[in-house]
């Protein structure tokens, strides 16, 4: 799935400079704990967190995940944002509940991390 | 020449990819075939140069050069035009050929410098020397030592170039304790040095995220510590030291699930007890040596062929 | 919607607690001080957090039921508070994104 096509359902705006509308993204994972992304997480897929720390970009970045969207308005300080943009991680910013976003993303046909196991 | 190194091979390389319009100066200036012999050496000074090409309306009739000056004073015959002096049958090159072509031409002709010429219309377009031609090369190395570049590199070929019994790359990041913004700091430069060094993904995947782990708990839970990782020739090893209040049951903390963290920990979004288990879950060896009141040292193993 | 009626369909564990309530919409949380501020009565709550806590939360918000994700067991203090408390707690093997897309297409809907 396109990332404009996500950017669309979640009615998401775009915090960074660095945003790719053609990007594809194969799945998506939300969580607010960053052990959870980190153990299954994948790359390619979009971070749905409410997690507003830096934590969440540094988590992204050494998970080889590309996208993080802030949920219900969250908005990163401009250092956050500086981190995102430094690293190559788009941030968008949706109005939208976690779980409003998910149930949203999932009915358009974005697959979940859950029946993949972690194998390299 | 014919010196069979890599930097060679990396230098023909480019110069196969590079085009003449690459490297060319447009900074060039024409005379017309009419223009006296007379006025030609005041041109040649004033611009420092030793040789001009002629073009009439674009097109290029030919090419004079400070030798020719020099023969027509001899014989007398300064009033003549340079159309008539010139030399007509000129090397040139087109701007969209392979720079190698004038770097051959070059090596052919002896000459320092070639009119380039426009494919389609044959109008002369810019000069190629061998200073623009090194300058072309140069600057698209700059290129392609960029960061975004920097995977085409094999830690590897590194090692093996370098001669010893063993070799090891040591890196080395001091964690700060308790200052959680500066979190993954050390990671996140780790995970860029690794990729520098041209490891695959998917193991520097594993080594920052393991890394990760072990230096949050160390932000979380002591005042500071230190991270050494060392890449060898078939692995990767991650040492973390701290002086922090140790592990009580290190088996327990193994455990999935289970924590002792503090609630602004497990508000950071951490501390849900998956940290160690995580570093095990990616790490190929993990070896924890803790004692209370002294601290912590982790040891975790990555090996390269996976 | 019926919380017997959610668990049957997305085929959940039941933990502890009863079934027979009322499931207003759905609030997916890690963070236990969102979940404190943003979540509405009869909500169903998923998250992967097991810490004790969590039965207080769901006790003062009046939360429908917790539903725990990628097969993750409360801790041994969490199942007794929730038992003592009368907190339905269910699980699945899902992850949060799954989990959530399922109950959203079976109607559940979050808090505007």
């Amino acid at each position: 799935m396109k990332l404009k096509e996500i950017k669309e359902v979640l009615e998401a705006d775009v915090l960074t400079d660095n945003y790719d509308p053609e990007m594809e993204i194969a799945l998506g994972c939300s969580s607010d704990l960053m052990s959870d992304i980190l153990a299954f997480g994948k790359p390619d897929s979009i971070l749905l967190t409410s997690l507003n720390n830096i934590q969440a970009i540094n988590t992204a970045n050494v998970a080889d995940i590309k996208v993080v969207c802030f949920v219900q308005s969250k908005i990163p300080n401009e250092m956050i944002i500086k981190l995102a943009e430094r690293d190559d991680i788009i941030v968008l910013s949706t109005k939208l509940t976690m779980f409003v976003s998910c149930g949203k993303l999932y009915s358009i046909g974005l697959e979940g991390c859950s029946y993949l196991t972690f194998e390299e | 020449m014919d010196n069979p190194t890599k930097d060679t091979s990396k230098t023909q390389e480019l110069t196969y990819e590079l085009r003449v319009k690459d490297a060319m100066d447009v900074n060039f200036i024409t005379i017309e075939s009419s223009t006296s012999m007379k006025s030609l050496r005041e041109i040649l000074r004033k611009k420092r140069i030793l040789g001009v090409p002629v073009a009439d309306n674009g097109q290029l009739v030919g090419i004079i050069s400070i030798e020719d000056y020099v023969e027509c004073m001899e014989n007398g015959n300064l009033d003549e035009i340079v159309g008539n002096v010139m030399t007509k049958n000129v090397i040139t090159i087109f701007s969209d050929e392979p720079l190698i072509n004038a770097v051959r031409n070059f090596d052919k002709y002896h000459f320092t410098r070639f009119p380039v010429l426009e494919r389609e219309n044959g109008k002369i377009v810019g000069m190629v020397s061998k200073i623009d031609t090194i300058k072309g090369i140069l600057k698209k190395l700059e290129i392609a030592y960029d960061d975004k570049h920097l995977n085409k590199f094999s830690t590897r070929s590194l090692i093996n170039d370098l001669i010893a019994d063993k070799i090891c790359i040591e890196l080395k990041y001091d964690v700060e304790g308790g200052n959680f913004e500066k979190a993954g700091n050390a990671s996140t430069r780790l995970k860029k040095s690794l990729k520098k060094l041209g490891l695959s993904s998917s193991i520097t995947r594993r080594v920052t995220i393991s890394t990760y782990e072990a230096e949050i708990n160390i932000v979380s839970y002591t005042e500071k510590g230190v991270i050494t990782a060392r890449v060898y020739s078939d692995k990767i090893t991650v040492n973390l030291e701290d002086k922090g209040p140790g592990i009580e049951d290190v088996d327990k903390a193994m455990t999935p699930g289970y924590s002792n963290a503090p609630g602004w920990v497990r508000e950071l979004g951490f501390g849900a007890g998956m940290g160690l288990p995580n570093m095990k879950k990616f790490s190929d060896e993990m070896t924890v040596n803790s004692v209370v009141g002294k601290g912590t040292t982790l040891n975790l193993v990555f090996y390269l062929n996976e | 919607m019926n919380l017997k009626e959610v668990v049957e369909k997305i085929n959940l564990k039941v933990i502890s607690g009863e079934l027979d309530k009322e499931v207003s919409g759905g609030y997916s949380s890690d963070l236990l001080s969102d979940v404190i501020a943003n979540a509405e009565e009869d909500n169903i709550w998923i998250t992967l957090q097991t810490h004790i806590n969590i039965v207080a939360v769901a006790n003062l918000k009046g939360l429908s039921a917790i539903i725990l994700i990628n097969n993750r067991q409360p801790e041994d203090t969490t199942l007794q508070k929730a038992i003592e408390e009368n907190i339905t707690i269910l699980s699945t093997e899902l992850q949060t994104f799954e989990l959530v897309g399922k109950l959203y297409e079976l109607g559940i809907h979050g808090n505007s």
